[in-house]
This record gives structure tokens, C-alpha cells and sequence, in this order.
């Protein structure tokens, strides 16, 4: 096009004949010559106006684009609140305690934190423990000082608690009646001048830190044994102290981050927030060889007790073969604590509202839990379901991963349970020894997802129904004679003390003697005679080789049995029919063992070991095994006490927590 | 000389302005082509559209990934489709150099990777790590959905999407869940309010403007561009699934509202039929995906699943559509060959085919044939002794994903429209005694079929 352009400087002849004949031709013709020149000028406006135009679309798209590229994704929830940080630069805070007969509180920066006036509860000492660098509240105790025992644990307690911390105590009532000179110089230890003195019906409020300052004390004397102190309150001021004095120096890991975020939140842990040398919590046990539950998600039923759930954690991630990924725990109610737990040991928690109360209430929290346990887990065929209050013993999976072929194959089986009802200090002996039972004894237990899908879900109790789950569980109609598969010596060991169905004699009477395996990879023996029909194979094998003991003598006595070890007995009870365990209630009070209500039979037999030997009993005529009697024989026959009031209730009631 | 001079002024501004308006136009359809992500180059200058950045954002990815053990695998659609054209040559060598960096060079904003949650360990060091390594990452959780069905739950969040952005390039890892049903769930990518919305730019996401259902796959470890990724071990259908993987959640809530208003039957027969009609459902479901006939929930159980998210116990039988396009001769033959013979046969392939098959006690199956019009569909009703023809019409549907008792199965996309022509309006309220002839607000008259073809459009064994 360069040609095109005039260049007086070049001037190719033919080219400028040729300009010369275009610009005469225009010359001659104006009028054309006139409509170029507008042609022109109308091209150059609109080009302009293309520009100005393009100009501006483009910075509107490129605009819009901003604008959009996000709003498709945009949460339609708007009000997601982003988490206000309380900023308090106060460095002082308003602390008001009150301690009277029927009334305790207490208050920080006039926050009520603990408010008590039930008739009949919350009596003796309340404690609470504040971190002194954020106010807030870590532990909340109330220890009844006034019954026995009470004062070594909040001994215990506080000397769990951290350098530091800000403790606050009031009486509600009396708390003086047991309180010994151990706990009195603890408290004294803390600052207080009163304790040491505190006497019958005192009035007492005390708040100090500890290992440091003491901020306030008041104390009210009682003047006569039937009468209270007055009520006294006590108004004072802490002085909070920066994060970073609050805090362990923990070398910065993932672990330690979250240790950090738990110990600056709640207290009474232990040694989990000491900042020399703070317990670990990561196990690392070792893997198990060709674990066959590794790939099985682990349900741990927990309500508000987070001490217990973290005792039970600990055991639990220290057996081996644990996959702590298979873990959910799920607790009942929005309580914080227990997620506080969870999260220290880097688990996933689900929280559930509950639903209706007492039994039913957590009935359909096992009902939810083990829902969103197969929802979680779609692959799995079984589900591992544990409870808060429970030890775990070291070889559990691995017990498990021997067993839970038969539960897959067997359609004769209900469960796998590592807890033998029967199994005490003194009854049970064989940690490679497997039983099958006719009865469901829960307390760390294998479900599978097929009984539970099709059989269970569907018509669980609803919640206007009151039944323990455990207990439908074991009713006929659900059962369909399936049995279960237990151990010798428990895989599980029930610690809970306070419960639902639970108290302190109770566990003593029926839980503590409990036998608990500690040894490692046990080998279990014969597994494959536990299918159906070679269990019974065995057991005709057994009392081939059992001999009868002395029917004459009185079995409850030692010297039933005689004085050897590893030999098999057999015993012969009365048994009328399939229900009548008249005199195997008996005998099971009379051995010290579960007799509340009837566990851990087979066909009218029970298996257990005395003085190291193994020990069958069996019901006649009930039993199929009662041909196996000599004729000379007669069977046992013990006679219930005359039944006083209330004796028949209490078992009922109390049977429940066998769960 | 003047007019001259002022003729050739105008020529060549008329000129310039000519080659302007030209070079404004090729700008502008740059940019279109830019905003379409199609042809656009990050590193100006950088010879045959390449994009080295892009293959070294992803190199180092991987090897974070792989630092921690994490196995993910290539779901990006547009590198698929590539690597789908050369798969056989990319199977047979798979660790041979490759001489040009043919895959990971394509100049893109995004490159797309899948991970499922299981393998996710360690979450918090991973992210550390990126962080140590100049990435930028963004995580998107929401609520699990596999706790949604249940009211009362309130698990943990659970991460959906993390995207890893370092330079000009981003990685999005999209997390796919087992859903009961087996089958692999990934969830919307919704962003909370105070999220950065120009992280990236969202909209040119693959994956995450609707949740996804896929099959599990099949892994195949390749190396291409000289860089080894796990990739689908048949790409293009992957790539056919993705093209249909919408998956719509069960309306929990709305089911939840719905038992307050009508509480639950919870006797022994309606879980007695719900447990017979979820296994016919499965068996059926198994018989149908074996011919690979496409289906979906239909009439009372597809209310069912919208409703209540759960079988009707008083609907005393199975539902299911299939277009008439998919039908295949082998239907009637594999379901008496699973156990379920036919029942009755109404219409034909033509004209209103409708199969019912006889399950376990009383239950049965009923598929019904849907024929696609202009603009609407319909499917056909045949009452056994009048020989009289109904006709259902229903709105034009596509098909999505869902779970419903533990099954992946079809329901149509546009459910409120499908159901509301099928029960009207008052759809929300359970009706106990329903006459297919009368009861839907979608039904028509079609006359009547001739006496002489009885034989063949009326058979009931």
C-alpha cells in the first residue's frame, strides 16, 4: 500500500500519469468528489463512535466479570456469623462468691457462672477454676465433702490443676463433716487461713490462685451444732495475667496445637497440660498383622461425662490395630466438654439433641449413632459399637480380627462381645478361650450392618417408648435364638461409677472384681469350633471328659471344687425348664458372680473356671446336655431366701445397667 | 493543490481509521475468546500458546501430594479429552519421555484433581506444607450430607474443595465421599460470606456448581507431559458420566416437616412392605443397569423420595420410568430370569407399553415407558376390561442423580414439576385411596384400543 501513498521524493512516472488521470477524473466530477470527502468524515465518526463504544463495553464486562465470577458460588445462607472475639482488655476482673445453707453463687464480671439452690443437692464444696490470663470458666467440681471419700478426690482434683489458675470455693450446707486434715492443709497450701479450722455447718468462700496470691477469704462460724453460719459474700478483684504467661511453651506441632487449644480450656486432666513433660496423646501401638478390622468404623456412645471419655480414649488408642480414622464418637447434648476431648485426640465428634428421657433418651441416641455410622461408612459390614465409661483392652482388635469371620459366616450369631458377664477374678482364667452365649452382653460389642439394617432400624423403639435398647435387644422376638460370642477374660472393663443405672456400691458389687485382659496379641485358640454346629461338638467333648464333682457337698463352698488346676468339672443343677434359673440365681450369689438377672448361658450350661479349672454347670432336665448325668446323680437344688420387700425391685432396676 | 492535499488528508485518516477498527475488532474477539477461557495465554510472548507455569504449578503438586501419601487422580475434563485421543499410545508406554509437553501445557486457569476423603490424612500438615511451598489455598466445607437425613446430628463440617493457587495457575481438588449405595458423592462449591470471591475465578470451575454422583473408578497410573498421575482408566466415560453426574439430595427437612404433620406408619406391615419394596428396588435397579437401561423413580415411589425421602408404606408397589427410546427386547426375559415374572403387559413398543412384574408377597413392579413429544412427554395407561387407553402427560424432564434406600438412581431433575402433574397441587397430602384412572390431574383419554389387537396389547398372566 506504500505505493498508493503520493511521495514527491520517488516519483515512478506510470504511477504519478496514474495519480495525475484519478485526480483530473475528480476534478471533472465534484459533485463525486464532494461525496467522497463526507463518505469520508462519516467513516471517521463512526469509527469514534465504535471506539468509544467498545471502550466502554469492555470495561463493563471486565467489570461484570468481578462482579459475577463469584455469585454463583455464593452461600445462599447470608447469615453466616463471623465469630465475634470478645476483645476484653480489662485486666481486672469482678469476682463475687456467696456461700449460705440453701443458696451458693458465683459470679465473674457479673456473669453468673454457677448458681445452686436446689433443695437436697449440691451439697458440700464447690469449685471452680477460672484461667487467669481469659476469665473464663475451666472446670466446674462440686465434692460432697460432708460423705467420706469425697475429700481425696477433690484432693486429686486439685492437685491436677495447673500452676496458676484461679480457684474459687463456697460451701453450700456443710462440707466440713468429712474433711480431712490431708484436704484441710491443701487448702491451707492454697492461701486459705480458714480451712485449716473449718468446722460443723461452717459458711466458707475462698478465691485464690494457684501457687500464688490469695484474693479474698470470708468465713462464717456456726454457732451452735443446729444451726447454720450465716451467709457470707465474698466481693473481690483478680488481676488477669497476659495469654502468654498462661500458656506451656510446647515446641510448635500439630499435636501440641491442639493440646494447647484443650489446656486452655478446660482443667482437671492432669498431666495431659503439664508444661514439663505433659503426657502424650498420640499412641502409635503397633499395627496388627492382616487386620480384618481395620477397615471397621468404631462408634463411641458418650453423654456428659468427659472425664471418663477421656480415659476411655486413651485406652482406646493405645490397643493395637487401632485406625483412629474409623473413629466417630458421638455424644448426646451439645455439651462442650466432651468435644473439647474428642478434638485433643484429633477424632471427628458428632453431637445429637436428645431426644425424649431416661432410657429412651439413650436408646435413640445409640439409634442415631449407629444410623450415622453405616451413613459414614457405607462400606462397612460391621460397625464396632463402644461406650464413654469403658477400658479397652490392648489385644481388643486383635481379639476382633480373629473372630469376626464367624459373624460374617455364621448366621447363628448376633453379636461379638468382648465382655463376659460371668468373667471375675476369681471365675474366669483362659484369655484364649472363646464361649457362645445365649445372651447379649453388650459393653463393647460387633453389630452387623445387615441385622441392624433390616432387622433392628426399622422398628427400634421410638422415643415415647422407655425401654433400654439393651433390653429390647435381648427380647425373644429380636434375638430369634441368635447367640453371641464372648471371651473368657473380658476385652472390656466397665469403670463408670456414676450413670444412668449406676452408683458406687453397685459398681463395687458387680463391676470392679472384673476380670481384664493385659496381655498382648493373645492367640485364640480353636477358633472354628465356635461355629454352631461344632460348638456343640466341643462341648460334648468337654463334659465327655468332665468329672462330676461331689453332689453331696455344699457348692458354694471352696472346697467343692477340689484343690487342683486345669482339670474340667461338671455340676448338676435343677432346672425344670428353659426359664427356671431358680437355682442358678443361687448359686451365681453364692460364687460372688452377675445374679441379677440370668447371663452368659448355652443351653442350659454355663461356663466358668474355679480354682483354675474349668467348670461346667448344667441345668437337668432343661439342658440337652442333662443326658450327660450319671443316674446316680441327683441334681442341685438351692432354695431362694424369703423374699423381702424390695429385694425382687432393686434387681430389676439395676439389671439395666449392664450395658 | 490545497483540495488535493486535503482529499489525500481524508484518505489516509480514513485509512488509519480502517486499520483501527480492524485491530479494535481482533482485540475484542481476543477478549471474548478470553473470558470463554478458550485460547488465552497467561505468559505473553510464550511460543505455540505453551504454558510452562501451568506444568510446573502442577509438578509441584504432585509432589506435595505425593510428600503425604495422598493418592489423587486427574478428573480435569479438558486434559481427559486429550489424553482420551492418545490413550491406547499412552497405555502402551507409559513411562517412555515424551517429547513435548502436549497435556499439562495448554494455557488454563484451573487443572482439576479428585480425592477421596478416606485417604485424606493429615490434613492440617498438607495444608502447612502448600503453605511452605508458595501456594495459596482455599478450603470450602459444608455440612455432610450424609447426616442430613438424620435431624438431630450435628457432625463436624467436611472439606468439599480445596483450591491451591500458586502463581498464575490453580489446582482445584475436588473431595469425593462414599455415599450408601456405593457409590462417590461430591458436594456444591458454595462460598461463605466471608470468603474471597475473586480467589479465582469460580465460574470457570469444572466441578462444584451442583453436587456430583459418580461410580467409583478404576485407576490407571500414567505418565504424561513426563509427570505420573493417576487418571480414569476408561476416560471417555468418565467424561460421559460427568456429562450427567448431577445429583440431588434428598429433601430431609422438608421430609422431617412432613412426618410432624403425618407422623410415620410404624407398623409391623409397613416395615414389613417398606423392607420388600426396597429390595425389589435393588433388584431392579441391578436387573436394569446389567442391560444398561436408564430409569427412574416414577409415580408414587418417585413421590415417595420427595416427600418423605422414603418408600410410601401404603403404595403397595415400585414405580419406575424408562423413555422408550431406551427399551430393549432383553427386559421382560431379565427380570424373570432375577425372579420376577412379567405380570401383566399393556400397549406396545409403539404405543402406551407398560410392564408390571410380580415381586416377593404382593409386590409389585410397574414400569411404565415414557414416548418424548415436542413439548411434553407422556406415557400410557390401559384399563385390562374395557380395552380403554389413558394418557399421562408430564412437562419435559432431565435426569439427575439421588440416593434413596441406599440405592443411586434416577429421579427426574425438575421433581416439583414431574410430581405436581402427576398429583397436583395437593401432592403434600397422603391419600390412601388413589384411582390410576381418575385420581392424577395429568390423566387423558386416548380411546380405545381395537378389538383385534387385544391379544397383543392386553396380556395378563
Amino acid at each position: 500500500m506504500d505505493e498508493w501513498k503520493p511521495n514527491p521524493a520517488v516519483k515512478p512516472h506510470k504511477k504519478r500519469s496514474w495519480y495525475l488521470a484519478w485526480k483530473y477524473k475528480l476534478m471533472n466530477q465534484r459533485a463525486l468528489r464532494k461525496l467522497c470527502q463526507t463518505g469520508a468524515v462519516l467513516f471517521l465518526l463512526v469509527t469514534v463512535i465504535v471506539n468509544i463504544k467498545l471502550i466502554l463495553d469492555t470495561r463493563r464486562a471486565a467489570y461484570e466479570e468481578e462482579e459475577e465470577s463469584a455469585q454463583d458460588y455464593d452461600d445462599e445462607m447470608l447469615n453466616v456469623e463471623v465469630p465475634r472475639h470478645p476483645v476484653n482488655n480489662k485486666k481486672v476482673l469482678d469476682v463475687e462468691v456467696y456461700s449460705s445453707r440453701s443458696k451458693v453463687y458465683v459470679a465473674v464480671d457479673g456473669t453468673t457462672v454457677l448458681e445452686d439452690e436446689a433443695r437436697e443437692q449440691g451439697r458440700g464444696i464447690h469449685v471452680i477454676v477460672l484461667n487467669q490470663a481469659t476469665g473464663h470458666v475451666m472446670a466446674k467440681r462440686v465434692f460432697d465433702t460432708y460423705s467420706p471419700h469425697e475429700d481425696e478426690a477433690m484432693v486429686l482434683f486439685l492437685n491436677m490443676v495447673a500452676r496458676g489458675r484461679i480457684l474459687i470455693f463456697t460451701i453450700k450446707d456443710e462440707g466440713s463433716f468429712h474433711l480431712k486434715e490431708t484436704a484441710k492443709n491443701v487448702l491451707k497450701s492454697l492461701g486459705s487461713q480458714v480451712a485449716p479450722f473449718l468446722s460443723w455447718r461452717d459458711m466458707w468462700t475462698f478465691v485464690g490462685k494457684k501457687g500464688g496470691e490469695v484474693y479474698g477469704e470470708k468465713h462464717a462460724k456456726s454457732p451452735a451444732l443446729s444451726t447454720w453460719g450465716d451467709p457470707v459474700l465474698l466481693k473481690t478483684e483478680v488481676h488477669l495475667t497476659s495469654v502468654e504467661d498462661a500458656e506451656c511453651h510446647w515446641p510448635d506441632t500439630e499435636l501440641n496445637r491442639r493440646r494447647k487449644r484443650f489446656c486452655s480450656k478446660v482443667e482437671g486432666y492432669g498431666s495431659v497440660c503439664s508444661c514439663k513433660d505433659p503426657t502424650p496423646i498420640e499412641f502409635n501401638p503397633d499395627p496388627l498383622k492382616d487386620n480384618k478390622v481395620f477397615d471397621v468404623p468404631v462408634a463411641v456412645i458418650a453423654g456428659n461425662r468427659p472425664n471418663y471419655l477421656y480415659r476411655m480414649l486413651r485406652s482406646l488408642l493405645s490397643a493395637q490395630g487401632v485406625n483412629p480414622q474409623m473413629i466417630t464418637v458421638f455424644i448426646d447434648g451439645y455439651y462442650e466438654e466432651p468435644m473439647d476431648v474428642v478434638e485433643l485426640f484429633g477424632l471427628s465428634g458428632i453431637q445429637h439433641t436428645p431426644i425424649s428421657i431416661k432410657n429412651a433418651r439413650v436408646s435413640q441416641h445409640y439409634k442415631a449413632s449407629l444410623t450415622a455410622t453405616f451413613n459414614l461408612f457405607p462400606d462397612a459390614k460391621f460397625a464396632v459399637v463402644l461406650e464413654e465409661d469403658l477400658d479397652i483392652s490392648i489385644d481388643f482388635f486383635s481379639f476382633l480380627s480373629q473372630s469376626i469371620h464367624l459373624l460374617e459366616e455364621d448366621e447363628s450369631l448376633y453379636c461379638i462381645s468382648a465382655w463376659n458377664d460371668q468373667g471375675y477374678e476369681h471365675t474366669a482364667e483362659d484369655p484364649s478361650l472363646l464361649y457362645r452365649v445365649e445372651t447379649m452382653p453388650g459393653l463393647g460389642w460387633v453389630l452387623r450392618k445387615s441385622l441392624y439394617k433390616d432387622e433392628l432400624e426399622p422398628k427400634w423403639p421410638t422415643p415415647e417408648k422407655l425401654w433400654d435398647w439393651d433390653m429390647w435387644m435381648r427380647m425373644p422376638e429380636q434375638r430369634k435364638g441368635r447367640e453371641c460370642i464372648i471371651p473368657d477374660i473380658s476385652r472390656s472393663y466397665h469403670f463408670g461409677i456414676v450413670g444412668l443405672n449406676m452408683n458406687g456400691y453397685f459398681h463395687e458389687a458387680y463391676f470392679k472384681k472384673h476380670k481384664f485382659n493385659t496381655v498382648p496379641n493373645v492367640q485364640l485358640k480353636n477358633v472354628e469350633s465356635l461355629r454352631k454346629d461344632n460348638y456343640e461338638t466341643e462341648i460334648h467333648r468337654l463334659l465327655g471328659e468332665a468329672e462330676v464333682l461331689d453332689h453331696s457337698k455344699n457348692p458354694c463352698e471352696d472346697s467343692f471344687v477340689p484343690d487342683t488346676e486345669g482339670r474340667v468339672y461338671v455340676m448338676f443343677i435343677r432346672m425344670e425348664q428353659e426359664a427356671d434359673f431358680t437355682t442358678w440365681t443361687q448359686l451365681a450369689k453364692c460364687l460372688h458372680i452377675w445374679d441379677l438377672d440370668v447371663r452368659g448361658n448355652h443351653k442350659g450350661l454355663w461356663r466358668l473356671f474355679r480354682k483354675k479349672n474349668h467348670f461346667l454347670v448344667v441345668g437337668v432336665p432343661a439342658s440337652p446336655y442333662s443326658s450327660k448325668k450319671p443316674s446316680s446323680v441327683t441334681p442341685i437344688y438351692m432354695e431362694p431366701p424369703a423374699k423381702e420387700e424390695g429385694a425382687v425391685a432393686l434387681p430389676a432396676a439395676a439389671a439395666a445397667e449392664q450395658t | 493543490m490545497q483540495k488535493i492535499n486535503r482529499n489525500v488528508v481524508l484518505a489516509l485518516l480514513s485509512l488509519t481509521s480502517l486499520v483501527f477498527l480492524l485491530f479494535q475488532l481482533c482485540y475484542y474477539k481476543f477478549y471474548l475468546s478470553q473470558k470463554n477461557g478458550a485460547a488465552f495465554s497467561k505468559v505473553r510472548g510464550s511460543q505455540s500458546g505453551q504454558d510452562s507455569t501451568r506444568w510446573h504449578v502442577v509438578r509441584k503438586f504432585l509432589g506435595l501430594i505425593s510428600s503425604h501419601n495422598i493418592p489423587v487422580y486427574l478428573i480435569d475434563p479438558l486434559i481427559l479429552r486429550l489424553v482420551d485421543k492418545d490413550i491406547e499410545q499412552i497405555r502402551s508406554s507409559p513411562d517412555g519421555p515424551s517429547p513435548e509437553c502436549k497435556y499439562f501445557c495448554a494455557p488454563r486457569d484451573f487443572t482439576t484433581f479428585a480425592l477421596l476423603d478416606k485417604t485424606l490424612k493429615h490434613e492440617v500438615g498438607l495444608l502447612r506444607t502448600a503453605e511452605k511451598m508458595g501456594f495459596q489455598w482455599l478450603k470450602i466445607i459444608n455440612k455432610d450430607p450424609r447426616l442430613d437425613g438424620m435431624a438431630d446430628l450435628s457432625g463436624m463440617e467436611i472439606p468439599l474443595h480445596y483450591i491451591f493457587k500458586l502463581a498464575s495457575h490453580a489446582i482445584h481438588l475436588v473431595v469425593f465421599y462414599e455415599r450408601s449405595g456405593n457409590f462417590l458423592w461430591h458436594g456444591p462449591l458454595r462460598l461463605k460470606q466471608h470468603m474471597d470471591k475473586k480467589f479465582v475465578p469460580f465460574r470457570k470451575l469444572h466441578f462444584g456448581r451442583y453436587p456430583g454422583a459418580y461410580e467409583k473408578p478404576e485407576l490407571l497410573l500414567v505418565s504424561i507431559d513426563d509427570l505420573k498421575v493417576q487418571i480414569p482408566k476408561n476416560p471417555s466415560s468418565f467424561l460421559e458420566e460427568m456429562s450427567h453426574s448431577r445429583f440431588l439430595e434428598c429433601r430431609y427437612k422438608e421430609a422431617r416437616a412432613f412426618f410432624q404433620l403425618y407422623p410415620d406408619d410404624a407398623s409391623l406391615d409397613a416395615v414389613e412392605f417398606r423392607k420388600k419394596a426396597k429390595s425389589l428396588l435393588h433388584l431392579a435397579a441391578l436387573t436394569l443397569n446389567n442391560l444398561g437401561v436408564k430409569f427412574w423413580l416414577s409415580s408414587g415411589t418417585c413421590l415417595g423420595w420427595y416427600r418423605q425421602c422414603n418408600v410410601i408404606p401404603h403404595s403397595k408397589d415400585v414405580d419406575l420410568g424408562i423413555f422408550i427410546r431406551d427399551y430393549k427386547a432383553d427386559i421382560i426375559p431379565a427380570f424373570q430370569k432375577a425372579g420376577l415374572p412379567l405380570k401383566h403387559k399393556f400397549g406396545k413398543v409403539e404405543d402406551s407399553l407398560e410392564l408390571s412384574f410380580q415381586g416377593e408377597d404382593d409386590v409389585k413392579l410397574d414400569i411404565f415407558f415414557f414416548y418424548e413429544e415436542d413439548d411434553h412427554v407422556w406415557n400410557g395407561g390401559t384399563q385390562a376390561k374395557s380395552g380403554k387407553k389413558f394418557k399421562y402427560l408430564f412437562p419435559k424432564f432431565t435426569l439427575c442423580w439421588t440416593e434413596f434406600v441406599e440405592l443411586k438412581v434416577h429421579v427426574p431433575c425438575e421433581t416439583l414439576q414431574y410430581v405436581e402433574a402427576n398429583y397436583g397441587p395437593e401432592w403434600k397430602v397422603p391419600v390412601k385411596t388413589w384411582d390410576w384412572k381418575s385420581s392424577p390431574s395429568n390423566v387423558q383419554d386416548n380411546g380405545v384400543w381395537p378389538v383385534d389387537e387385544w391379544d397383543n396389547v392386553i396380556q395378563i398372566y
